[in-house]
């Protein structure tokens, strides 16, 4: 006898089994190019990656201040929890910076995922989960930077080089595009940046020889408007810096894996590039290996690239240029600032790239020299097969991808500083697509390390230091407040006296910073908010706390009522 | 959509049986993740794909344990289960995962969408199905589209 099959009925969405709204206002329908370019003086919203295309991460709001900041606590807890599958369950992290729009938090995480979030209390509006293959190549480690906002929708790449437009209402799929090659091992992590009636993103994959590219979006439709490599073929501009005998420029790396910056006036989008592939073996890639390790300055509408400075020509030891170019102002002139993984502080004329000073940010640096007008003598580089070579900064940088931030107010800098080395030994290898190419067999210092968050004024001058024993790995944020706000790998977020160093609260979040945080308010009360969870590529940034407790979660703080 | 015994060598075959790692609570105490049959699904004319999944009783594994899908796309599955315990079934789908309850001799479908290339897991959520026992692969194949791939001559793959 034949037993007919209960009906099991169709499959559901997750998220259904949730107590989640699954509808958020439509706060981004007017968001547009004029008010993302007065984003600071929406001092209540955090409009893009930033706060402001001046890449500043500066904001205008001082009621929490350091006259009262030793009152701040938790106003609410975002878990944001794991289920099913995860490309990478040793590696994932929160490296998000949230935006936040008249009271809507939106927050990426690892493997695809994405929160709409009540920025008030911390209720989950809505989710997308974007389905990640366990297998895609990921470089380096599972995680997202962040996302954009504009007419009504939200932007956001996954690891496995999707781009996606998102309703910002809901969280449905408005326009889809593949950006990268998986097979060739490119992902993407970056936080699209919206400039006028386009999205510009970058791709990742320099550790697996993949070329670099930054390309320019219709934002209505997802068509491309251009590419750019970072690495020119032979005949273009720069090529000449690559062997021409050779295959090096079609796996050079210089992935554009972090947010840009914007100067609407000269119509610039100064993106950092990564580093060249293999990363430490140079003798497959003799040469300057243009465009790596350089900031490129582009005309947004064509993509052209107008000027470039290398920070670390020829690198050998993987010091991409990928982090922050904050653009600021002295005497007059249009300056850009870079504290760059190679362990120096360099403003540039950002009309021209015209180099101004170089000046030292960490305490120990032996891999080579650059002096103040930008002569760079390497020093040590694991250039013998086998041999190993210690230096100092490893190659997490004496700063990696997280940001500083620059006052208005002190007209100072504020770098989180990562003091570690690390020993390369060169292993060459022959390249094949989807396979990590290094050249080398790296162990990073698992003791003998430091860190800080250090004061610099524009000139380089070091004002004040605040130290801690592990070398910091997540970005800092400066409020008008006189606060300087940071993360420590072993969980504490603190806040700083921007004049002084001094610290004035702390907080032990229960899971390391890795992150970026912002700050908003809502109805007249300022929030400042920070995505916590240990993970993503420590095995360079910080080894001795590989063991660490994992966690995920968004934690905003705010005063008493 | 026809199911095979997975591609691998006899020897391989072989010594998974001789040490008991080709099914449940043998040598180990349940079957060796990715052993097990693989399938491939049915593309329709137009385009999407169709397949059938389900668990045997008293084998807590899916049969296929791997399921082969020739591209990203949109896959209608039909999912089984022939087992006398309650079971459910998380399956990766773009926007969010997809969610069956299966108790008891039942049978459900599930819609879901992946990019491609690579492989997913999915597994049963369920209290008494916590741990891999329940776990398989949907694989996609093919390339990325054309207007994503890099500007260079064709690499070598391992």
């Amino acid at each position: 006898m034949t037993v007919e099959y209960v009906d099991a009925g169709e499959a559901i969405n997750h998220s259904a089994l949730s107590s989640m709204a699954r509808i958020a206002p439509a706060v981004t329908n007017d968001i547009d190019s004029e008010r993302l370019l007065k984003a600071r003086s929406e001092s209540q919203n955090w409009l893009t990656y930033y706060g402001a295309y001046d890449g500043q991460r500066y904001s205008l709001l001082d009621q929490i201040n350091a006259g009262n900041v030793s009152k701040l606590s938790p106003a609410w807890i975002f878990q944001a929890g794991q289920s099913g599958q995860m490309a990478a369950t040793s590696t994932y992290a929160f490296e998000a910076c949230p935006l936040v729009v008249d009271g809507v938090m939106y927050v990426t995480g690892w493997d695809g995922w994405f929160w709409a979030l009540d920025a008030v209390t911390g209720k989950e509006l809505w989710r997308y989960k974007h389905a990640v293959p366990f297998d895609v190549s990921l470089c380096c480690s599972n995680v997202n930077r962040g996302c954009a906002v504009a007419k009504g929708k939200v932007f956001f790449v996954t690891p496995n080089a999707q781009l996606l437009a998102l309703d910002a209402t809901n969280g449905d799929v408005v326009w889809q595009k593949t950006i990268g090659d998986v097979r060739a091992g490119e992902s993407a992590s970056i936080a699209p940046t919206v400039i006028k009636d386009t999205l510009i993103t970058g791709s990742a994959g320099g550790e697996f020889g993949v070329r670099g590219h930054i390309d320019c979006w219709d934002l209505e439709t997802g068509e491309q408007r251009w590419r750019t490599y970072t690495v020119p073929k032979p005949g273009e501009p720069g090529s000449e810096t690559w062997p021409d005998d050779g295959e090096a420029w079609q796996r050079g790396g210089g992935n554009h894996w972090v947010t840009g910056t914007y100067d609407p006036e000269l119509n610039l989008y100064y993106a950092g590039t990564g580093n060249p592939a293999p990363d430490f073996d140079g003798g497959v890639r003799e040469g300057d290996n243009l465009y790596t390790d350089s900031v490129v300055a582009m005309d947004v509408d064509t993509g052209e690239i107008k000027w470039h400075y290398q920070f670390t020509p020829h690198d050998l030891w993987d010091y991409d240029s990928t982090m922050e170019m904050t653009l600021f102002e002295r005497d007059g002139k249009k300056l850009l600032g870079h504290f760059d993984k190679n362990g120096y502080f360099f403003v540039l004329d950002r009309t021209n790239g015209e180099l101004q000073h170089v000046t030292p940010f960490v305490d120990r640096i032996d891999w080579g020299v650059i002096t103040r007008d930008g002569k760079v003598t390497p020093r040590k580089y694991p250039d013998k097969e086998g041999e190993p070579v210690h230096f100092y900064p490893g190659p997490a940088g004496a700063k990696e991808w997280t940001h500083a931030a620059y006052s208005q107010k002190t007209e100072l800098f504020y770098v989180p500083v990562a003091d570690v080395g690390a020993t390369a030994t060169r292993r060459r290898r022959e390249f094949k697509e989807g396979i990590p190419y290094w050249g080398a067999g790296v162990q990073v210092d698992i003791d003998n390390m430091a860190g800080s968050v250090s004061a610099f004024d524009t000139y380089g001058e070091e004002k004040w230091r605040w130290r801690i024993d592990y070398p910091m790995a997540a970005s800092v944020l400066a409020t008008a407040g006189d606060l300087v706000f940071a993360g420590t790998p072993t969980g504490e977020f603190v806040a700083l006296d921007a004049r002084t160093g001094e610290k004035l609260w702390e907080f032990q979040c229960g899971s390391g910073h890795h992150s970026s945080p912002s700050t908003y308010s809502v109805d007249g009360k300022q929030y400042v908010v920070v995505p916590v969870g240990w993970g993503g590529w420590l095995e360079g940034i910080v080894p001795g706390l590989l063991g660490q407790g994992h966690g995920s979660a968004v934690i905003a703080f705010a005063l008493p009522d | 959509m026809t199911i095979a015994e997975e591609h691998i060598t006899e020897e391989r075959s072989e010594l998974l049986a001789r040490l008991g790692l080709d099914g449940q609570n043998k040598a180990s105490m349940g079957r060796v993740l990715a052993t097990g049959s693989i399938a491939e699904a049915t593309e329709r004319a137009d385009g999407t794909m169709e397949a059938t999944i389900r668990i045997k009783e008293d084998e807590v594994c899916w049969e296929p344990a791997i399921l082969v899908l020739p591209h990203g796309g949109d896959l209608e599955l039909t999912v089984i289960n022939d087992d006398k315990n309650t079971h459910a079934c998380l399956l990766p789908s773009n926007g969010d995962q997809k969610f069956l309850w299966l108790v008891n001799h039942s049978r459900g479908k599930a819609t879901i969408r992946l990019d491609g290339p690579g492989y997913y897991w999915y597994s049963s959520p369920g209290g008494n199905d916590e741990g891999r026992g329940l776990t398989a692969a949907i694989v996609v194949q093919g390339e990325v589209p054309p207007e994503a791939r890099l500007d260079r001559p064709t690499q070598p793959r391992s």
